[in-house]
């Protein structure tokens, strides 16, 4: 079981004792000049300081480094930011007049959205005790004149993101602006570490410490690099720390805030169970609660999970209630920066009752006035559910208030699941990315386009970082053959990328390909998209290529809540005019399916069981008892130590349904081992559906299963083989290199407006797949994907549990007669794998008497 | 590995389609075929994306197998010969067609093949600008948009590819060859190319490619 507390770790574990916190080495943070300086400053605006923030600021003023544990609203960018001011006022009696300093602090983000009001707080601070400190902001908005201001003379602190400090990291002379570098602050940090872009900033850590190390003419305490993370609670702190900090980290020191927030869950129940649908993901049935809620809180936002729901939402309930006009809005990330500044604005100004969002609306600054969070459809995960119920009730005590609104029957169970999560204090972990060779490939060349390196420098700066502590000498030259050479078995004769110099850096000389290089700086792979644009002018957002490819000119598609009607295609900008049409289609973006945690998944279960023995007191399992009764009725609900399997033969063919409960991603694994295993047996091909209840093989001919010994269908025997089998006859590998392929460079992602592609160069991650896959299989890019899978979808010691538990346990099969209420969301699902162990061109010749 | 062929009769002549993504003109003894985008992987490599020299020799060897296999007098491609600016990977093709030196071979330009004019003739490829005929066929790069009357059009370009649906929601992409009226659009030849899927109208033919098998629809 991996849960963890939500509450103050417990000491010894990783609470760090500091012998140094108080001792009289120290300077004793309260005797210093520039803490009375900021304690006034505090006391102009009838406020003191918390403890934790005084905590965090002796611990800088200590010269150490770590993490600081706080939701947001609670004053965390005071803890951090406000040391660097009082550090520097103590070694600088002449504070007030000293200008142009170079830069102190930097202080990363992964929204540039948040930067500039971090910007605009900490500007403030400064004029306020009379500091002439400038406050700089850099991101993708940041225009190339500001910039090359920077480049002469740097703010004293510089607020980006992890992508933005890459590309500064490939500008000619970046070790000469870093060099004055005392601090880096990560914001946000749970947010960036289960993600590539936590790469990101290890990498660009252990670069900026080496910097900083090398300044550093005087060994004293604070001479080095101080490194600070910021993180929401996750169930993995301490790792969370670890992975920031690197090979520093036993050095690092723990702080977290003493304010608890109260969370309170409603559900909203449909009034008659049996009249709710048994699949879907709109949840437009409960319109008519949502109404009530809205008109009695003073704000609300309404989170769906994906885009195109909230565009859905947005018109149903402008519909439904046209007196909210003016006062409801929409925010997507596809939705364009002005609108959504508007909204956020107006957000804080209170001029809105409700806002219709995603999860572009997870992070960022406080809207005070939002008092009531509803969370549409499932969340799939205890930290998101948390974190969007904090989006409420902001103020340090406040409580946080969020109402469930189910989209399907069984989406109640989920409910109940979450309340119990909640209760026991159990969120999830981020788990951080290990061996990221495509990361570390573009990483090189960003160093290449800029400064040029020297490999054994960065090698050790990179075996510095938890991402790639484990990298041996030969992957690591694999690495430098596969930018110089093309490969170390290949040598291909005119390859042209990195090169060696005479001078014993490498560079890259090619300005095309450096320019090439620095416009895919990142490691965000998005589909294509084109902006949208009215004919007279103003950008609306972004739409899927995929989805504008379908339209013709006349065709009506709703974005950012307004109706549009297509007009043409000019220079890779969609040209729209308003509409009246009703029913406009809602464009898909792609992403967005999440699939449920594996701690969600375990409660689940136990709340389906609870069910099944009748010995529940939730309000959604009563509610939930029609629906119950019915599957019992059709089928069965397995118990403890139960697995349930249903064989239904329609005119769709022949379906197997099995029912884990262990998430969507191990069934998609779990459902891919079974077939492959079956598969074995006779040649044939099934067409598999999952989601985070279970998963359906469906064949167009009966399934050859041994009732009497369905177990040895889950055996561990063979496990790895037969899953690497398996593997490679879906379409899981090749998925993860799709990402992989455009974050190394080989396949570039168009930019809208702002870079025509290379012609000539363009192809899919797909080909590049096949191609290495048949001639280069040892090839690190192709394996990392290959891990990948086996790291974040297999979950190994999850499904090695679960196939124990299912074998070893009483499996009930069942041939219902019609569909139950467990299998029909599964089996309407759309998105599914194949697997088949015939030969293809038999395949499709059965799959053509079939068509007729 | 031998191919397998499909007769096919046109305009009362016998071509013969390959699973080598080619078709054979057996009265002309011409082989023709389209999109082999010789020295792409060379264009890649130039730009610092490895992709492995194999992938152009597997087809220029799958190109000498059909050669062997129907013995040409000629071969025309129908476009896109080669994938874009001159690298090492023609000195490569250059190799391959000295070795096959008894074959004509014409080019019927395609919008890829922007190689300077002169080098078409050191590697003894002829060059048609606009298009090039035989008895009542005529060879374009694109499929026309409307059928030239009498006259029987074999083109390129497309990459034309076929989804293929069954029972148990099972979905296959294959290349294809592609028959509208009064055309034949071939499949790209290298391998190292993406599909164009095609949704054929009423009473055009389709003849797709699996595992060196062909499959009309």
């Amino acid at each position: 079981m991996s849960l963890s507390n939500i509450g103050i770790p417990r000491e010894g574990r990783f609470f760090l004792f500091d012998p140094e916190f108080h001792s009289t080495k120290q300077l004793y943070l309260k005797d210093t000049p520039g803490y009375k300086i900021l304690l006034d400053w505090f006391a102009s605006k009838n406020q003191h300081p918390f403890p934790f923030q005084e905590t965090a600021w002796q611990h800088f003023l200590n010269g150490k480094s770590g993490l600081l544990n706080a939701p947001t609203g609670c004053g965390k960018t005071f803890a951090l930011f406000l040391p660097i001011l009082i550090d520097w006022i103590n070694q600088h009696p002449d504070w007030k007049d000293r200008k142009k300093n170079g830069l102190q602090m930097l202080w990363i983000t992964p929204l540039r959205a948040l930067a500039r009001d971090i910007q605009k707080a900490m500007q403030e601070v400064c004029s306020e005790i009379g500091l002439p400190w400038e406050i700089g902001l850099r991101s993708g908005d940041t225009s190339s004149a500001e910039r090359q201001r920077q480049k002469k003379q740097m703010p004293e602190i510089l607020i980006t993101t992890p992508e933005s400090l890459h590309i500064l990291l490939a500008q000619k002379g970046h070790p000469a602006v870093l060099k004055s570098l005392q601090a880096v602050v990560v914001d946000e940090w749970h947010d960036l570490l289960g993600s590539k872009r936590g790469v990101l900033v290890e990498l660009a850590l252990s670069r900026l410490k080496n910097i900083a190390n090398r300044a550093a003419t005087k060994q004293e305490l604070g001479s080095t690099l101080r490194v600070w993370g910021i993180s929401a609670t996750i169930g993995n702190l301490e790792e969370a720390q670890q992975v920031l900090l690197g090979n520093d980290h036993e050095k690092g020191v723990f702080v977290k805030t003493d304010m608890q927030k109260r969370t309170i869950v409603e559900s909203i129940l449909p009034d008659e169970i049996e009249r709710f649908p048994w699949a879907g993901h709109l949840g437009i049935k409960l319109l008519d609660k949502v109404f009530p809620i809205i008109e009695k809180s003073r704000t609300t936002l309404i989170f769906t999970n994906t885009r195109s729901q909230s565009e859905i939402w947005y018109h149903t309930l402008l519909d439904a209630h046209p007196d909210l006009a003016g006062l409801l809005a929409l925010h997507h990330s596809s939705i364009d920066r002005e609108l959504r500044d508007w909204v956020e604005n107006a957000l804080s100004e209170g001029l809105l009752k409700a806002v219709v969002t995603t999860a572009s609306l997870d992070l960022g600054v406080d809207f005070r006035p939002v008092d009531t969070v509803i969370q549409i459809g499932s969340p799939k995960g205890v930290a998101r559910f948390l974190q969007r119920a904090g989006r409420s009730g902001h103020a340090p005590h406040d409580v946080s208030k969020i109402y469930f609104l189910p989209t399907h029957s069984l989406e109640l169970a989920e409910a109940a699941a979450l309340k119990q999560a909640i209760e026991n204090q159990t969120v999830e972990q981020r788990q951080p990315y290990v061996m990221c060779f495509d990361v570390l490939v573009q990483y090189l060349c960003t160093l290449a386009v800029g400064e040029g390196f020297r490999p054994d420098e960065i090698l050790e700066e990179v075996l510095s970082t938890h991402c790639f502590q484990y990298m041996t000498v030969d992957e690591w030259e694999w690495v430098l053959a596969f930018i110089s050479t093309g490969g170390s078995l290949n040598a291909y004769e005119e390859f042209q990328k990195v090169e060696k110099g005479a001078d014993g850096t490498w560079r890259i000389a090619s300005k095309r390909t450096a320019m090439r290089h620095r416009l895919h700086i990142g490691t965000i792979v998005s589909d294509a998209v084109m902006k949208v644009k009215y004919l007279k002018g103003g950008f609306i957002g972004t739409v899927e290529e995929r989805f504008i490819s379908k339209m013709k000119a006349g065709d009506v598609f709703s974005l950012a809540g307004r109706t549009l009607e297509f007009v043409q295609i000019k220079e890779m900008t969609v040209y729209v005019r308003r509409s009246k049409v009703k029913n406009a289609k809602v464009p898909s973006w792609l992403g967005g399916r999440i699939p449920l945690s594996s701690n969600l998944g375990e409660t689940l279960r136990n709340v389906i069981q609870q069910a099944a023995q009748g010995d529940s007191d939730s309000i959604e399992i009563q509610a939930l008892a029609p629906l119950f009764n019915l599957q019992s009725e059709r089928s069965a609900i397995p118990s403890e130590g139960e697995t349930l399997m249903e064989y239904i033969h329609t005119k769709d063919g022949h379906h197997l349904f099995v029912y884990p409960f262990e998430g969507r991603l191990v069934h998609e694994v779990m459902g891919a081992l079974l077939a492959y295993r079956l598969s074995l047996k006779m040649p044939i091909t099934f067409s598999i559906a999952m989601n985070d209840y279970g998963f359906e093989l469906l064949s167009d001919q009966p399934i050859p299963l041994e009732e009497a010994n369905l177990a040895a269908l889950f055996t561990t025997e063979n496990l790895f083989d037969d899953i690497q089998r398996s593997i490679n006859s879906v379409e899981m590998a090749r998925r993860k290199f799709r990402d992989i392929a455009v974050i190394a460079g080989l396949v570039f992602q168009g930019y809208p407006g702002k870079y025509k592609q290379d012609k000539h160069l363009q192809s899919s991650s797909s080909l590049i797949f096949d191609v290495f896959a048949e001639y280069d299989p040892d090839n690190l890019l192709l394996r990392q994907a290959y891990q990948e899978v086996f790291d974040f979808q297999l979950e190994e010691v999850r499904l090695r549990a679960a196939l124990e538990r299912i074998s070893t346990g009483k499996i009930l099969f069942h041939h219902p007669g019609k569909f139950t209420p467990f299998a029909f969301p599964i089996k309407v699902d759309s998105m599914r794998e194949n697997l088949s162990s015939e030969k293809l061109a038999e395949r499709v010749k059965r799959m053509q008497v079939q068509a007729g | 590995m031998m191919q397998k062929i499909l007769q096919y009769s046109l305009l009362g002549q016998s071509f013969f389609l390959s699973a080598g993504r080619a078709v054979y003109w057996e009265g002309q003894r011409a082989l023709v075929l389209s999109d082999l985008h010789i020295g792409k992987g060379g264009h890649f490599r130039k730009a610092g994306i490895p992709i492995p020299e194999q992938v152009q020799e597997e087809d220029l060897s799958r190109l000498g197998e059909l050669v062997g296999e129907f013995d040409p007098k000629k071969i025309i491609v129908v476009g896109d010969m080669f994938h874009s600016a001159a690298n090492s990977d023609l000195d490569k093709f250059k190799r391959w067609r000295e070795a096959h030196s008894q074959q004509e071979v014409v080019l019927v330009k395609g919008n890829h093949d922007i190689l300077k004019k002169e080098k078409y003739g050191e590697m003894g490829v002829q060059l048609e600008q606009d298009g090039y005929g035989l008895d009542n066929v005529v060879f374009y790069h694109q499929p026309p948009e409307t059928a030239e009357g009498e006259r029987f059009t074999i083109s390129g370009h497309l990459h034309p590819g076929i989804l293929v649906e069954g029972n148990g929601r099972q979905r296959l992409r294959l290349p294809c060859f592609w028959l509208p009226k009064d055309c034949l659009v071939l499949p790209a030849f290298s391998a190292f190319t993406g599909l164009f899927l095609v949704k054929p109208q009423a009473g055009e033919k389709i003849i797709a490619i699996a595992d060196g098998e062909l499959i009309p629809f």
